[in-house]
């Protein structure tokens, strides 16, 4: 039997490499951030609070197509976010009983895309003293990058800061491309997405009935609603399960 | 966009985060079975990322030249298997060598 310390421990060297990769992505939507000229302190607060790259860069978008409903911010982090009312529906199954109320609650925001698969991967159940290691080092990744992509961003010359309008959009490609690669049906949904995008953004008389934000809430749902029709996917639960079958675990 | 709106924005959005992580957590003991459910939930970031990107990307610089070329680049190196710093910064640095250098012998 493993003691408290131990799985503490490993909980925090797990927990290095994926705050090592938070650090380029967090000072990445740290320098398109600064765009929108926030305050320091604001920006700190939001990204340390929302603590999610992809979350964070909608947000920006909405902010800088002067989105100013909150109803629209709101559905937009809402839809957003949904995948980890998922995560937290199997990770609940995957937690030790003896982790009450009060830990679950605790958990909760540090419960990242990252962090979720490396914990359903543990064997057995997973205790407190794991989750309280793993979560520190990535949240430490994530201010710090932040924290250092802002700086950056302030010795640069007017010039350069006209060029970062783009900047924004290179860190969702980041996060697009890589997957398109592996599979076809990403690919496919990507390019779904972005007819139905261009259609609702660039056809005059559909742009001027949509008010800001709403063209993104509805691409997302009909490009999902069609994918999850033609293409439905297992999830990675199932796979997980049955991988776990299969060595017996 | 004032400080007192992006603080009250910030606040609300973490409270909806913390909801929508802590209830399944806390009080679901079933997982989703629905296979159309998971499949939708699965395509989420996708679409919304890339409807994000389309359009908007192409009039973020101050010609579309330069935006199409830092789409191009972003992609191939995305491709490539590059992190998402070593696109951002070369995405933005290709548009302004663009902007300021390229475009300029043409004007």
């Amino acid at each position: 039997m493993v003691n408290d310390k131990e799985l503490f421990q490993k909980g925090l060297k797990d927990g290095i490499a994926i705050g090592l990769s938070y650090i380029p992505a967090a000072m990445a939507i740290s320098i398109a951030a600064t765009r929108q000229n926030f305050p320091f302190g604001i920006w700190e607060l939001m990204s340390a609070l929302l603590y999610s790259t992809s979350a964070l860069a909608a947000i920006l978008n909405l902010l800088s197509n002067g989105a100013t409903a909150f109803l629209i911010y709101i559905l937009t982090f809402s839809i957003m976010n949904f995948r980890h009312v998922l995560f937290s529906l199997s990770l609940s199954q995957k937690l030790d009983s003896k982790i009450g109320v009060f830990g679950r609650i605790l958990f909760a925001p540090f419960n990242t895309d990252e962090i979720y698969s490396i914990v359903m991967q543990q064997p057995g159940k997973v205790k407190s003293s794991y989750l309280l290691g793993i979560s520190i080092i990535p949240y430490l990744g994530q201010v710090v990058g932040v924290t250092a992509g802002f700086l950056f961003t302030q010795s640069l010359p007017e010039s350069l800061k006209s060029a970062m309008g783009i900047t924004l959009y290179a860190v969702f490609l980041a996060l697009i491309v890589p997957p398109m690669r592996k599979s076809v049906q990403v690919l496919i949904a990507v390019v779904l997405a972005g007819i139905i995008s261009w259609a609702l953004e660039c056809i005059p008389a559909v742009k001027a009935s949509l008010p800001a934000g709403a063209p993104m809430i509805i691409c997302t749902l009909l490009t999902c609603t069609l994918g999850a029709i033609f293409m439905p996917v297992n999830s990675e639960d199932e796979e997980l399960e049955e991988e776990m079958k299969k060595s017996n675990m | 966009m004032d400080s007192k709106f992006l603080l009250i924005l910030s606040l609300v959005l973490f409270g909806i985060s913390c909801l929508m992580r802590m209830i399944p957590l806390i009080f679901c003991k079933g997982k989703i079975k629905s296979k159309f459910l998971n499949s939708f939930l699965y395509y989420i970031p996708f679409a919304v990322m890339t409807s994000i990107v389309i359009p908007e990307v192409f009039n973020s610089t101050s010609s579309v030249v330069s935006a199409v070329s830092g789409v191009v680049l972003a992609v191939v190196l995305g491709l490539l298997g590059q992190n998402m710093l070593v696109i951002a910064l070369s995405s933005t640095a290709l548009v302004f060598i663009i902007e300021n250098f390229i475009l300029h012998l043409f004007n």
